[in-house]
């Protein structure tokens, strides 16, 4: 039985007439994770998430060799449908995914879909719907909700077959700050609560920082680094592109390391950071 | 310029959405329009170029009155940029996408050129000129359509959310370069954003909007200074500056701010 929650071995994909845009994807997903994929645009995160799905190449076609695996069973010849029950999807548009006219209605379609029975479906609908923060919603049509309740929504679809990994691409890009941190807290309740694998692709780590654990850089379509954040992390400073898509407080962390040779803490909050850095710190004199 | 005087706006059966705003942009500032999801700011920027007309009270561009204009009326003075860009493309190549606007105008061919040219290299697309847009990337395309509003040479400038989805290489680019329009052709910027440090490090004038209602308007040191709550507002104290004022540094970034300090005595 593998302990991965996700294993691309030697994954090659092209899209129908287009340019190589994985190449020899060799990188697993830890079960039980928090992982964050990160790259510069381009780079071929959402392809990998679709890939996940299995929806590359099942509904995109194109070239691909090799292969992906979820929870150890290979994607290839299986039903989409049969992969979200354990993978659940969520994509940037997420807008184009809600297909109903109530929260309820919503939630229920995906399960039916699934075939699961009827009076299952509505408990499942009414637990996912609290999961999310929307107890008691589930006759509010989808108008009624804000872009970040009707985001919120989109995941207890996702999360209303209790998949084992749950993949989000960029799911905060079009929130406010606040919202932004608030949907990862939920995210990480419900991640520790099922102890539910995560895939994140998200630009502004800042809101991710105090929960990874794990970290996979793209850069070209190839993997150029993975493992524990902190492992991630160094490497891709090392790398003049690569660092500036570093949160800001790991550049700094990285930098003073680096320069000074010494080692500072796993720094998850800006209160970390200045608490550390107060005790070893002082300003240069100028 | 615009200005508005006591602004109000409800949508249909709904709640009012913009309340007694009273504010003026002088030509050539650059600002950042932010709040929380639902605040206002996109419905406010709309009121400025008569996408929607208020309910009460009057906008004015460059003096004039705009309630009886229409979009097309002011397009040639305001530039409008969206939040999703696939909405706004219509023709088959980037060239022609840009080139619509000025030919609508009936300017000579010449003319056309010139300002399709001088549009697609400030936005970093020359070479993209024969391809088809919808094929270009989402920064690409973000780019397209700030191309589009700048090939018509408004002399105002209002992006919505344009760095969404944008990687911060992507996002540093378009900002350089909207710096540069603004420092150099003195074109007036008003950005609408969520990327707080964006804000910070661009704008040199911040107006949040909280419920509808006009809560402040200063220079972003004054947002960012760690002295107030800005979660009230649904916004956020950018890392870099909560860094920078907790050490009474200047800092814009990690490695300035590195430069800014040294290891105290007794570490080395």
């Amino acid at each position: 039985m593998s302990n991965y929650a996700v294993e691309f071995k030697n994954f090659h994909y092209a899209y129908n007439g287009g340019e190589v845009v994985l190449k020899d994807i060799n990188v697993s997903v830890k079960e039980g994770s928090f992982t964050v994929l990160l790259g510069p645009s381009g780079a071929g995160k959402t392809t990998m998430c679709k890939a996940m799905a299995g929806i590359i190449p099942y509904y995109y076609g194109g070239r691909y060799a090799g292969s992906v695996e979820v929870l150890g069973e290979d994607t290839k010849g299986r039903r989409v449908s049969d992969i979200a029950m354990r993978l659940g999807l969520m994509l940037e548009d997420y807008e184009s995914q809600l297909v109903s006219l109530t929260a309820g209605e919503e939630v229920s379609f995906s399960l039916l879909n699934h075939g699961f029975p009827p009076d299952e479906v509505e408990e499942r609908m009414k637990k996912a719907l609290e999961d999310v923060g929307l107890p008691g919603r589930e006759n509010y049509q989808l108008d009624e909700l804000s872009g970040g309740q009707r985001q919120r929504l989109l995941l207890a679809s996702v999360l209303a077959v209790h998949p084992r990994v749950l993949v989000l691409d960029e799911p905060v890009s079009a929130m406010d700050p606040e919202g932004s941190v608030s949907l990862y807290k939920l995210l990480y309740k419900i991640h520790q609560k099922y102890n539910m694998t995560v895939i994140v692709v998200e630009h502004n780590l800042d809101y991710v920082l105090p929960y990874v654990t794990d970290m996979i850089v793209l850069q070209d379509g190839s993997v150029v680094a993975s493992g524990s954040f902190e492992e991630a992390a160094s490497i891709a400073y090392e790398d003049r592109e690569l660092r500036r898509i570093l949160p800001a407080l790991w550049q700094v962390k990285l930098n003073l390391e680096k320069r000074d040779g010494i080692h500072l803490g796993m720094w998850r909050k800006t209160s970390d950071a200045i608490s550390e850095l107060k005790e070893k710190y002082g300003r240069a004199e100028l | 310029m615009i200005e508005t005087r006591e602004v109000n706006f409800a949508y249909r059966r709904g709640e009012p959405v913009i309340n007694d705003i009273d504010c003026k942009i002088e030509n050539g500032e650059f600002v950042a329009l932010l709040g929380h999801n639902g605040s206002g700011k996109t419905t406010l920027s709309r009121l400025f170029m008569a996408l929607m007309h208020p309910r009460s009270g009057e906008v004015y561009v460059d003096g004039e009155n705009i309630a009886k204009k229409e979009p097309a009326d002011l397009a040639d003075r305001v530039g409008y940029v969206f939040q999703n860009p696939d909405l706004q493309i219509l023709a088959d190549t980037v060239w022609d996408e840009v080139a619509y606007g000025p030919r609508n105008k009936k300017l000579s061919e010449e003319k056309v050129r010139e300002q399709v040219e001088e549009a697609l290299a400030a936005t970093g697309l020359t070479d993209f000129a024969d391809v088809y847009p919808r094929i270009l990337s989402f920064g690409q395309k973000r780019r397209l359509g700030v191309a589009v509003a700048l090939a018509l040479k408004p002399r105002i400038l209002i992006l919505d959310e344009i760095t969404n989805g944008q990687d911060s290489l992507e996002k540093e680019q378009m900002m350089n370069y909207l710096r540069a329009i603004n420092e150099e052709q003195g074109i007036t910027i008003v950005l609408i954003t969520h990327d707080m440090n964006i804000a910070r490090l661009y704008a040199r004038r911040v107006i949040v909007l909280h419920n509808g209602n006009l809560v402040f308007d200063d220079v972003p040191e004054e947002l960012f200074n760690g002295t107030k709550d800005l979660t009230e507002w649904g916004l956020q104290q950018p890392t870099m500056a909560a860094l920078a004022a907790n050490f009474e540094l200047t800092a814009v970034n990690a490695a300035d701010f590195c430069a800014q300090l040294t290891l105290k005595a007794g570490d080395k």
